[in-house]
């Protein structure tokens, strides 16, 4: 078992090492550079800007470096904890990531458990009832979670929360919480800015969940320890939780493993039309522009997202399943 | 015309079908599947009786309704009962309950299902849950109708699994299913479904899917776990070698109907029926001499969608009789000169 971390940890770090690498690479790969963005930016605020200073900022930026001495500059730092500075905002990296962390975390681990906690019920139910007339209903209901786009809906919403409910749209706080210290009225604040996002984070993926759960729950129904279960005179619901569910799970928990890193992008367009400040606007921007050093952190970083949660994944399965070997 | 078959039997031999010591008395059993494709009539009126401490092999092709037979009787059939009654009898002169009368899924079934009767499947590989250890999973029964006290289910679950003749019980008990053989997991279910002691075990075609050697290993167990509970055995099988070692008496069944019924050795040294003559002329055996061709049953078992006027056997019948055996469906008639061999044919009548 520990081994078997040690192993996959070791491995891990091989392949962040290549992914970082190739991901430098193709983050470059575009004409031009950040520092044109610069240049331009300067020369729209007015004013002339002399070629010293231009062949200052090339020095300071280092773009007329090949890109692996750009990029073993920034491995070598990052080694040590130090992701480098933002080109755009001469920020730190690691304070612009972090900044955004918490929330990206926070509303997509939300919505997530909300969505586990709804698929594996309905699924449950709409196996179990098959071909009734509620089963049909759920059915209907997930075409529709599946087929409706999140950022159309997050638009929906934000103009029915707008002009229906009189609610806040955008952003995390009403202005006279934002500095304010957290209480409860803030927390209330907080949930009426962010509950769009998690409902329509949450709907698509719920939809899509309890498809699989139904699907997979009416296989294992088939099984003969199913009958077997039932030919002990155990309650149907014991047959049905104890029994069937434990093990229709797993697709589930292997799609966690995948879940990790789009739990941090994954609502990159539903927070730009919501303006959150989560991670994903923040990568998107990053590549637009460039900035080189805080494209390739995040990369980096969703890429470990990745594998811790192949790793985690793998390791729940060896606990739901017994027949799943861990060597 | 089935109720009428089995009011005569009971008048003139009051004693053995309406024995008090029948442990289960199947009466005029009606069971259909209503699918998009059709109605299928699975059961047409089965009746039959299971003496106490007895073994009853149901024997016929597939098809004929001996699985759904077992399985209507444990409640668990996904089809429809449409008619008949099933009466369980727990004790000898005990109170009678009627299972079809019960909710199938009420706390009284429950508690019949798995303490009372019990039922051993086909597919040993397939039978036990893969995510419970073994010991578990026989723990849960007993913990369900016997006792609550978790360290005496384990005691005697452990027991159990001593008795059916597992090695190192102990280190079984916590093995998961995966990590025993085909015939260990029967074994082990064989374990599961007497570990309360049941009236009642219904096995159905336990052995068909283990090798012979392991066949008759378990086959020599359930005899001896039988003589020592004192179990009554359903033993659905379409194998008659399988029956002429287990069973005491012998139900033969064709599309969804008993049509005859015997004592063993009847069975198999004076058969009547012409399909019990038939199924058993189409097992090979020693002795017979070389390059003597096997015989078949002609045709096939018919649509199950259909229904068949008159006798459901006559047109594979070799000897069926133009104009009654197509027309009129045969009552059940004791065979002259026995009090306990019936059939279902109009050559008997």
């Amino acid at each position: 078992m520990l081994s078997f971390i040690a192993r996959r940890l070791v491995n891990m770090l091989f392949l962040l090492i290549v992914v970082s690498f190739v991901g430098f690479w193709i983050i470059q790969l575009p004409p031009g550079s950040i520092l044109d963005v610069q240049i331009q930016r300067l020369r729209m605020q007015g004013g002339s800007l002399p070629e010293s200073m231009i062949q200052a900022m090339r020095e300071r930026y280092g773009v007329d470096d090949p890109f692996y001495i750009q990029y073993w500059k920034w491995i070598q730092r990052s080694l040590q904890g130090d992701f480098g500075t933002s080109f755009e905002t001469d920020q730190k990296v690691a304070e612009r990531i972090y900044n955004r962390l918490g929330i990206s975390f926070g509303l997509s681990l939300t919505a997530l458990l909300f969505t586990w906690l709804v698929a594996i019920p309905i699924g449950v139910y709409s196996a179990t009832h098959r071909y009734t007339w509620p089963d049909y209903l759920i059915t209907f209901i997930q075409f529709l979670g599946l087929s409706i786009p999140g950022f159309l809906l997050a638009l929906v919403l934000l103009i029915m929360a707008s002009r229906l409910w009189d609610q806040p749209i955008g952003g995390l706080f009403s202005p006279q919480y934002a500095d304010a210290p957290w209480s409860l009225a803030k927390v209330l604040d907080f949930i009426r800015h962010v509950w769009i996002a998690i409902v329509v984070l949450a709907i698509g993926a719920t939809a899509g969940l309890t498809r699989i759960m139904r699907a997979n729950l009416l296989d294992v129904l088939n099984m003969q320890y199913i009958q077997t279960a039932r030919a002990k005179g155990l309650k149907e619901s014991t047959v049905i939780w104890k029994h069937a569910v434990r093990n229709a799970i797993h697709p589930l928990v292997m799609a966690l493993g995948t879940t990790l890193p789009a739990l941090v992008v994954g609502e990159t367009l539903i927070a730009i039309i919501l303006s959150l400040p989560t991670i994903g606007p923040l990568y998107l921007d990053a590549l637009r522009s460039q900035d080189m050093y805080l494209a390739g952190t995040i990369l980096v970083m969703l890429s470990a997202l990745l594998l811790i949660g192949n790793l985690l994944a793998d390791l729940l399965l060896a606990w739901v399943d017994p027949r799943v070997r861990l060597e | 015309m089935a109720n009428g078959a089995i009011g005569t039997a009971t008048a003139t031999t009051g004693a053995r079908v309406v024995s008090e010591d029948d442990v289960i008395r199947v009466e005029d059993l009606k069971l259909s599947f209503y699918t998009t494709l059709g109605v299928v009539r699975a059961l047409n009126g089965v009746s039959f009786n299971i003496p106490r401490g007895k073994v009853i092999g149901v024997v016929g092709e597939s098809g004929c309704g001996k699985s759904q037979t077992g399985l209507a009787i444990m409640r668990l059939t996904p089809g429809r009962i449409e008619g008949g009654r099933i009466l369980f009898r727990e004790f000898n002169a005990g109170e009678e309950i009627d299972i079809v009368q019960l909710d199938k899924n009420g706390p009284e079934m429950r508690k019949i299902r798995g303490n009372h009767i019990s039922m051993i499947f086909q597919e040993p590989m397939t039978s036990l849950n893969p995510c419970y250890t073994v010991g578990y999973q026989i723990e849960e029964a007993i913990l369900l109708h016997q006792t609550q006290d978790k360290a005496e289910a384990r005691r005697r679950a452990v027991d159990i699994l001593r008795k059916v003749g597992m090695p190192n019980p102990e280190r079984i008990a916590d093995s998961y299913p995966h990590q025993l053989s085909g015939g260990m997991r029967q074994r082990a279910m064989i374990a599961m479904a007497l570990s309360c002691t049941p009236t009642l075990l219904i096995a159905d075609e336990p052995t068909t899917a283990l090798d012979v050697t392991t066949e008759a290993q378990i086959l020599d167990l359930m005899r001896e776990l039988q003589h020592e509970i004192g179990t009554s055995i359903m033993f659905i099988t379409h194998n008659m070698g399988v029956v002429a070692q287990m069973c005491d008496e012998v139900a033969v069944m064709y599309l969804g109907r008993i049509i005859e019924r015997a004592a063993v050795d009847d069975i198999f040294y004076d058969p009547k029926h012409p399909y019990t003559i038939s199924l058993l002329r189409s097992i090979p055996r020693l002795g017979v001499a070389r390059g003597q061709k096997l015989e078949s049953i002609k045709g096939t078992v018919p649509d199950p969608y259909s229904t068949v006027p008159g006798c459901p056997f006559h047109p594979r019948c070799p000897a069926a009789i133009p104009g009654l055996c197509d027309a009129v469906m045969p009552d059940e008639v004791f065979v002259a000169g026995s009090r306990t061999h019936t059939v279902r044919c109009h050559l008997y009548t």
